[in-house]
């Protein structure tokens, strides 16, 4: 089945996989958080990037519902989630999930995220490590390489080419021009200046955690780093530095892909985390 | 009708390369840019002409505060300030303002503020901003954050003005224990507070309910200015009160020449330095710095703001300066300053690369032969009415 619908183009799969989830809205401690689930299986969180991917019941979550119980949560502040104005931190985004997971009555689960929800799975994972029966993170700031600092999205943000170029790899590419299109309509400018300021609320004065460094060492559980080798966002070597103190973790790196593995080398990035995760 | 002088204070020596090689004249313009040797005469020379306006009869002088760029070289506008209370007599000194998130602990500008009021025997005019993005850049201070601090700073500020000291001060940004500024300041309650706005309702409703006065940001087309005071007017109105004149500030560059056609070959290419260098990048907006509506709201407007203008004519059609003949702009003022309802104008002479010397001509000319004309047909306008002159 999922070779078949490789075939077909993204919308049209995205709307095949749409069956898959469902959407509700779940009250945390006075924060309205919007959450897909689907599948059946082990708990199995993502947790979303900047790009708020999120919103949709997209292929890669389909294809994970095949072996697990989905859920992908809608952090506060993006998209129709609430709450925004109890989050400062990161730390803040920890305590939100573990929240939303008692809430859930998630005991145990399988965590994961891209990007921002990488970051924030491993500030949850530091915390609450038994409650962290696999971790996986792909592309994931919050530690600080000296030798490649962070680029500052917020200088180029605007510029939707050079955003591309960050994200993608190949900033040609079908995916990319998808996921970046060359104009925005009103809706996604809004979404796009929505996520922009959460983001901007966690990381504007400090792009990364200071203490989360000496923390990683509390999580134990099997881990997988999954980067993509050609990350112009979060270089490679950010995954080197979680690495560094995470001795037991896996270490994957998808040839020819970008920041947004998910987006860019779909198949590959879904094969990993499977069989990472299963 | 009362006029100040302001003084941004620019770079005016960027190089001819700078449009090819420079995106920006703020926050990451190199600073090997600036020469301290040709900025100590700029300094001296920008002090000398604000203390000029004082002698020629201004109301007031005016400074503000930027960051790492070029286009206003006061990232301390209190210390302008300072040396202006030693260099003039009789003027208002406007701090306009100092950005309030800036500043960790707030009470800097508790006890500045003070300082500038003492030392001027009660001349300070208090602004406070929320600053302009690019500072948000330059400070590295979340914008996401930039309306709840400011609000903060500033009700802290005026509560250490007005409560005895020492108290304890306890909200979401800040928590001091021991909240008791020495010196106090001199004007009672406290100085006169202008907040500059650039025309978002949330500002203007905030300034109308806390009766101090709004001072609007130039580069914006005169339509909007009209629009902004109108609903001043209103926002006042619904806080229970009718707006005072000397609660609107209008912000624009005037030039006075002999004649038209001299004032504008005098100062059209310094206008263009600006417009086309210094503002260069002043739009840079972080996320979070204004709420989702207003971001796209600016966006959507931006066309009638002056850094997208390209022609006179536009510059012209839009009001965005007043340039001419002291007949010329004593008509324009007049008449704008009837048809905004404002009582306060803030005219910025020196723009860009105009010289120290075409800068004093036109404040002799706009002092001499415009305002007082200005003002006493105000006054007959005011006595006809039969209204009592203070």
């Amino acid at each position: 089945m999922f070779e078949a619908l490789k075939k077909l183009k993204y919308g049209a799969r995205v709307l095949l996989s749409g069956r898959g989830g469902e959407a509700e809205t779940i009250d945390v401690c006075g924060r309205p958080t919007v959450l897909m689930h689907g599948g059946d299986g082990p708990p199995f969180v993502y947790l979303h990037s900047t790009l708020g991917e999120s919103f949709r019941w997209l292929p890669p979550y389909q294809a994970w519902a095949k072996h697990f119980t989905v859920y992908v949560p809608t952090h506060p502040g993006f998209g129709k989630s609430g709450g925004f104005e109890q989050i400062d931190s990161v730390e803040d985004m920890a305590f939100h999930y573990i929240e939303l997971f008692d809430a859930l009555g998630l005991g145990e689960m399988i965590l994961g995220g891209v990007s921002l929800g990488g970051w924030i799975a491993a500030e949850i994972a530091v915390r609450w490590p038994e409650r962290i029966k696999k971790l996986w993170i792909s592309a994931a700031p919050g530690l600080w390489v000296d030798e490649e600092p962070l680029p500052d999205l917020f200088r180029e943000m605007t510029d939707r080419k050079k955003v591309r170029e960050r994200l993608f790899h190949d900033p040609q590419g079908y995916m990319a021009k998808l996921v970046i299109a060359d104009h925005a309509d009103e809706e996604q400018m809004l979404a796009a200046y929505q996520a922009l300021t959460v983001l901007a609320r966690l990381v504007w004065e400090r792009p990364y955690d200071p203490k989360l460094a000496q923390r990683l060492h509390r999580i134990q559980c099997p881990t997988l780093l999954l980067w993509g080798a050609n990350d112009r966002l979060v270089p490679p070597a950010y995954g080197e530095a979680y690495r560094k103190h995470l001795a037991h973790a896996e270490w994957q790196v998808i040839p020819q892909c970008g920041h947004m593995a998910m987006f860019e080398k779909e198949a590959e990035f879904v094969e990993a985390v499977t069989r990472f995760c299963r | 009708m009362q006029y100040y002088f302001f003084h941004l204070m620019s770079w005016p020596y960027l190089p001819a390369d700078f449009d090819a090689t420079c995106d920006s004249a703020w926050v990451w313009l190199p600073n090997h840019l600036y020469d301290p040797e040709k900025g100590a005469d700029l300094y001296q020379n920008y002090i000398d002409t604000l203390a000029y306006a004082d002698q020629l009869g201004f109301d007031g002088i005016c400074v503000n505060e930027h960051h790492q760029n070029a286009y206003g070289l006061m990232p301390s506008p209190n210390l302008i300030a300072a040396a202006l209370t030693q260099r003039t007599q009789r003027c208002k000194i406007v701090v306009i303002g100092n950005a309030l998130p800036m500043y960790n602990p707030p009470l800097r500008v508790a006890e500045e503020f003070a300082m500038l009021d003492v030392m001027s025997r009660g001349r300070l005019v208090a602004g406070m901003v929320i600053g302009g993005g690019p500072e948000y850049y330059s400070y590295q201070v979340n914008p996401t954050h930039a309306r709840e601090r400011f609000r903060e700073a500033l009700d802290l500020i005026v509560k250490a003005w007005t409560t005895p000291g020492p108290f304890l001060w306890n909200s979401k940004h800040y928590f001091f224990r021991y909240v008791n500024p020495w010196p106090r300041p001199l004007q009672q309650p406290h100085p006169p507070i202008w907040i500059p706005g650039a025309g978002s309702l949330e500002t203007i409703e905030f300034v109308a309910q806390r009766r101090y006065a709004y001072m609007g940001i130039p580069y914006f087309h005169i339509t909007t200015f009209q629009r902004v005071f109108d609903l001043f007017r209103e926002a006042c109105g619904k806080a229970g009160y009718e707006a005072s004149p000397q609660q609107m500030g209008w912000g624009v560059p005037i030039y006075v020449a002999e004649t038209d056609a001299q004032a504008r070959r005098e100062f059209e290419p310094h206008f263009w330095y600006f417009v086309r260098k210094l503002m260069k990048n002043i739009s840079l907006a972080p996320p979070g710095y204004t709420s989702p509506r207003s971001a796209l709201a600016i966006l959507k407007n931006r066309g009638t703001f002056l850094a997208e203008k390209h022609t006179w004519d536009e510059v012209e059609e839009g009001v965005y300066a007043i340039v001419g003949s002291p007949d010329t702009v004593r008509q324009m003022l007049d008449h704008y300053r009837k048809k905004l309802g404002v009582g306060v104008v803030l005219t910025g002479c020196q723009t860009g690369t105009l010289a120290h010397e075409l800068a004093r001509k036109s404040m002799e000319l706009l002092a001499r032969e415009v305002l007082p004309h200005v003002r006493s047909a105000q006054e007959a306008e005011v006595r006809r009415q039969g209204a009592v002159i203070r």
